[in-house]
């Protein structure tokens, strides 16, 4: 019961801070852009000075092109927004004394954590899904049918991996009482696990290969990695349990 | 610019998303009371950082 409580709560502030609708704007925006960009190289290059020299060494675009961008940029853009959106979610009412006033409700610290990531996670869901289909769209009417099914299994694993740096960056938040200092933590999280993500063999353990997973489904060449799957559940779950146990630590 | 000519009905969604974006942002930093640092800095942000000023302003910037 708290917990739908706390949850009401995040989900009206996630749309009076207009957080929701950034997130669904900037979103929407890179779903529309990415096979725009794919399909408006060459015409870009000859606006270029002396790069339509360059033109005829460009391949014909395609629709893999298409998805290959968009998965760039959604990654990129999605998880600097999971940073920013998650980073004050608790150092900041911590620091503002809001959050005390929350516990003496009472209200459990584990739920207000649960509830936090809820409402982030909705809001990324529903940015992903208009994203998505923007991105079906203009894929569509530039290059061509696109395969439904792997089409939406990409844009669940994208989500995913936003959840992943959204908990981590939630850890971060719970832990210090700086918003700054929380980001700074979230983005030293990230490069660890972009670092580790890029090493041979160790690398297929970590969220990055569920990008490969999603964008190898579209080309016809599906690597599925279920040990990447299976961690990044994990450090979900183990980041929104260790927030917990930090925030019921902490004299608020 | 000829050539992309045919491809403004597609492009148009997108400038309006981001045009959109933009004055939101500019319209929040001149009805907002108190920012965390200078409004000059936030505006020079807005405007120059394409897709992610805005973002970054309404995220960081505005104090609640």
């Amino acid at each position: 019961m708290s917990f739908q409580v706390a949850l009401r709560k995040e989900l009206l502030e996630q749309w009076r801070t207009t957080r929701l609708l950034i997130v669904v704007v900037v979103f929407l925006a890179l779903g529309l852009s990415s096979p725009l960009l794919a399909r408006l190289t060459p015409e870009l290059m000859k606006l270029v000075p002396g790069g339509e020299a360059f033109v005829p060494l460009i391949p014909a675009p395609t629709a893999a092109d298409a998805v290959a961008q968009y998965v760039k940029n959604l990654s990129q853009f999605g998880v600097v927004l999971a940073l920013l959106m998650a980073m004050g979610a608790l150092a900041l009412e911590k620091d503002k004394g809001t959050l005390a006033l929350i516990v003496v409700k009472p209200m459990p610290r584990g739920a207000i954590v649960a509830a936090k990531f809820a409402a982030l996670a909705t809001s990324f869901a529903i940015a992903t899904a208009l994203a998505a289909a923007a991105g079906y769209y203009y894929t569509w009417v530039l290059f061509g049918s696109v395969e439904v099914a792997g089409w939406a299994l990409l844009n669940v694993l994208l989500w995913l991996f936003f959840l992943v740096y959204t908990a981590v960056t939630l850890l971060a938040s719970a832990i210090t009482r700086s918003q700054v200092a929380a980001g700074g933590l979230g983005f030293a999280a990230v490069v660890t696990l972009s670092v580790a993500g890029s090493l041979p063999r160790v690398g297929e353990y970590f969220p990055g290969q569920l990008l490969v997973w999603g964008a190898t489904r579209m080309t016809g060449s599906e690597v599925r990695s279920w040990p990447a799957l299976v961690v990044s559940v994990a450090i979900v779950l183990g980041s929104l349990v260790l927030a917990s146990v930090a925030l019921q630590h902490q004299e608020l | 610019m000829a050539e992309l000519k045919p491809w403004l009905p597609l492009l148009f969604p997108l400038l309006i998303l981001e045009l959109g974006l933009l004055i939101f942002a500019l319209r929040d930093l001149r009805l907002r009371e108190r920012t965390r640092g200078s409004k000059w800095m936030w505006a020079i942000i807005i405007l120059f950082v394409s897709l992610l000023g805005p973002v970054l302003y309404l995220t960081l910037g505005r104090e609640e």
